[in-house]
């Protein structure tokens, strides 16, 4: 390491939702059987590490990739201290020839080019699709780009949004891509999106989504988000205090590797690989899913909170500015849950906007079952689950399984997004695209 | 080459007034085969890596043991960054000049065929080895010198002026150090955060550090490469290397907090060196209001 630029590739490395995906140190405890509660330890690994390398499905050489920022007209004026996320970035790999397009859409905080869409992207280019990969409505750049509110976290105003950007990008496409059809499927949040996405465009038809499919979605967003609070509560604390609590343990775990080695110096991966070791017990497993999830809330929040001008973290008449030091606003912001991010900035914003709203209808309208008609009824949407995901109770695990009956494939183990890119789950996703899936003996 | 560089910062200037509706750029194409292949093979070095350190953990006698650390002994989560309003403008300048040309030219450079990248990277790390062997000797740690002189004239002359990296083939693994390391020896500590213009984050230490060893390779002098208009081609050459094996992007995280993060991990990342540099020294008492670094 002679270069201090050198030292950031850690960042992209630590923030990558899947913590340590392929620096698995060594097997996972495996436990018999479907779970049930809050998670077990088999479910937290899956969800920390991701997918074991050699578990990976068949993957292409190569796959072109294009990287395509557009200015959206509706954006909102861009606040000085986001001044690099002016315009919306999506990525796009282009077949040579005719082809049906897949959008893809990431899970929540998460840009359009995480290492889970490299890995969807890889497969279905491989399958012989356009692919064009976005990030989520709540990642800061969405909310700055493309949001027509700033605050983000409504499951419809969300996907309209979506919506509207993919006929922007879509129409900007170069004129040698030729389009067959066009299909949706996301992760996590992303998936919710998908499929909200293509109930949006059942109505106004400008797109003409042929299918959907979702990838471990929530069903209530909020209740899942309600359950990943409850798991930083138990395994951090309340509070920033909490995680400076947490901080310290792993810095002096961290150390201990080093000191007790005989290596100089610090390599990415090295350090990767120092960071997964100090992982034992399931309330570090916990802890760090939590607090990945609390980094995107942060994110979220503040972008709201600055746009709603409802001066929670952000002075609405002096906001801060490039120079300006914003440690204390993440100190506060780190320490507060999504319940109040709901009460203190979602809610007011949207009960002013929207007439007749109430905080409970403003829940009810983030599950799922609002557009359950549209899952029960057409055949082209599907889901994939797991059925030990932490972010899903068995009541709702149940319902996406009686609202899409037989076009929902749900996996014993792999908690959330764990198995994601297997070969399972990989085929089982392009039977769905394809409107051949069948589920198995 | 000094034209082109203030050409190439004029340019950048005039380029962030300029602003687009699209922009569509062409990266360098995935190989996901490959990737997937590579992380196989890494997860599995990992592995064994893991069961040796804890094979050699258990076989330590006693008398070498190292105090551990405890919670209690972690330095502030806070960063020692006194000189914050110029180093955010410094950031968003580097970001900037990343974004509008360093990232391109890098992104170009990736597409020359590998065995000519590797090369090239070989022979940038080769070059540094002789400032790695001056510093392991101010340290005192004379067998990482050695081992450092030793890789230095192997790739030197079987490697062809260091374009091959012959000795990782015969098991020499590659120790870098610095100046920057020979000064925690001496006790200083990493001070405060400083963003470098164009080069990125680091600490005034490291900044020193660096100077000092530009200043080792110059007076070294391996074949006259440091002096004359030489020095900024292969500098340029350096950096953009550098880059294209750098898999960072600014403001990927599209957050605001991205400077805090980065800072967070810089400084603390420095400090764990640090710690495993002095780990036969029991561990340092801290006070827990100062900010770390300082």
């Amino acid at each position: 390491m002679k270069w201090p630029l050198a030292l950031l590739g850690l960042y992209g490395l630590l923030l990558t939702p899947a913590v340590a995906s392929g620096a698995q140190p060594i097997a996972p405890a495996a436990a018999s059987g479907p779970a049930t509660g809050l998670a077990d330890s088999a479910a937290l690994r899956a969800t920390v590490y991701g997918t074991p390398p050699q578990d990976i499905a068949p993957m292409p050489e190569t796959v072109p990739l294009e990287e395509i920022d557009i200015a959206l007209p509706w954006a909102k004026p861009v606040p000085e201290v986001f001044w690099f996320d002016r315009r919306l970035r999506v990525w796009f790999s282009a077949q040579n020839k005719p082809a049906p397009l897949a959008i893809v859409i990431s899970g929540a905080g998460s840009d359009g080019n995480t290492s889970m869409l490299s890995t969807l992207r890889g497969a279905l280019y491989g399958a012989g699709y356009h692919v064009l990969t976005m990030p989520s409505p709540t990642f800061p750049r969405f909310i700055v780009s493309a949001s027509s509110t700033g605050v983000a976290g409504d499951l419809l105003q969300d996907s309209r949004d979506l919506y509207a950007a993919m006929r922007q990008i879509i129409a900007h496409f170069p004129h040698r891509v030729q389009i067959t059809d066009i299909d949706v499927l996301g992760y996590s949040l992303g998936g919710a999106n998908a499929a909200a996405v293509k109930s949006i465009d059942s109505v106004e038809g400008k797109l003409k989504i042929h299918r959907a499919v979702m990838i471990n979605p929530p069903v209530s967003l909020f209740a899942s988000i309600g359950r990943l609070d409850k798991l930083f509560a138990i395994s951090i604390g309340s509070g920033d205090v909490g995680v400076e609590r947490l901080y310290e343990k792993l810095y002096a775990r961290i150390a201990n590797v080093y000191r007790t080695s005989d290596q100089i110096g610090i390599g990415d991966s090295d350090l990767l690989a120092a960071a997964t070791t100090v992982l034992k017990t399931d309330a570090d497993f916990s802890a760090t899913i939590a607090l990945s999830f609390r980094i995107s809330l942060v994110n979220v929040f503040f972008a709201g909170d600055l746009y709603a001008g409802t001066g929670v973290v952000v002075d609405p008449k002096h906001p801060p500015r490039v120079g300006d030091s914003l440690e204390n606003i993440a100190r506060v912001l780190r320490g507060k849950p999504f319940s109040e991010y709901f009460a203190k900035v979602f809610a007011p914003y949207y009960l002013a906007h929207r007439p007749n709203s109430t905080p409970e209808s403003l829940m009810a309208d983030n599950r799922l079952e609002i557009i359950g008609d549209a899952l029960r009824d057409n055949s082209d949407y599907y889901a994939q689950a797991n059925s030990d995901d932490p972010i899903l109770t068995q009541p709702e695990l149940a319902w996406l399984q009686s609202t899409l009956g037989n076009r929902i494939a749900v996996y014993d183990h792999g908690g959330h997004l764990g198995n994601l890119g297997d070969r399972r789950q990989i085929s089982d996703m392009l039977d769905m695209l394809a409107g051949r899936w069948t589920p198995g003996p | 080459m000094r034209a082109v560089f203030l050409a190439a910062v004029a340019a950048l200037a005039l380029g962030g007034c300029t602003s687009q509706n699209l922009t569509i750029r062409r990266l360098p194409p995935e190989t996901p085969a490959a990737d997937n292949a590579s992380a196989v093979k890494h997860a599995a070095e990992l592995s064994a890596a893991a069961t040796e350190a804890s094979e050699r953990a258990r076989s330590r006698d006693a008398s070498q043991a190292v105090t551990p650390l405890t919670a209690a002994d972690a330095p502030s989560m806070y960063s020692y960054d006194p000189w914050e309003r110029l180093n955010r403008y410094t950031y968003r300048f580097n970001a900037q000049f990343d974004e509008d040309i360093f990232l391109p030219v890098a992104n170009e450079y990736r597409r020359l065929p590998s065995p000519i990248r590797s090369g090239v990277h070989n022979f940038f790390d080769n070059l540094s080895e002789p400032k790695s062997i001056v510093n392991f000797a101010l340290q005192l740690r004379p067998v990482f010198g050695l081992h450092s002189l030793a890789r230095f004239v192997i790739n030197s002359t079987l490697g062809i002026g260091g374009l091959i990296d012959v000795a990782a083939r015969l098991k020499l693994k590659s120790y870098f150090t610095g100046f920057s390391a020979t000064l925690s020896k001496w006790g200083m500590h990493p001070g405060p955060y400083l963003v470098i213009p164009l080069l990125g984050p680091s600490t005034l230490r490291d900044g020193v550090g660096l100077l000092g060893d530009f200043g080792a390779s110059y007076a070294i002098n391996v074949a006259d490469l440091y002096r004359g208009n030489k020095t900024w081609a292969l500098g340029t050459l350096d950096a953009v290397d550098l880059r294209a094996n750098t898999d960072f992007r600014y403001y990927a995280s599209g957050s605001p907090f991205e400077y805090e993060t980065i800072r967070f991990l810089y400084v603390h990342r420095e400090l764990i060196e640090d710690e495993a540099l002095h780990a036969k020294a029991p561990p340092k008492a801290r006070d827990p209001g100062t900010p770390a670094g300082r």
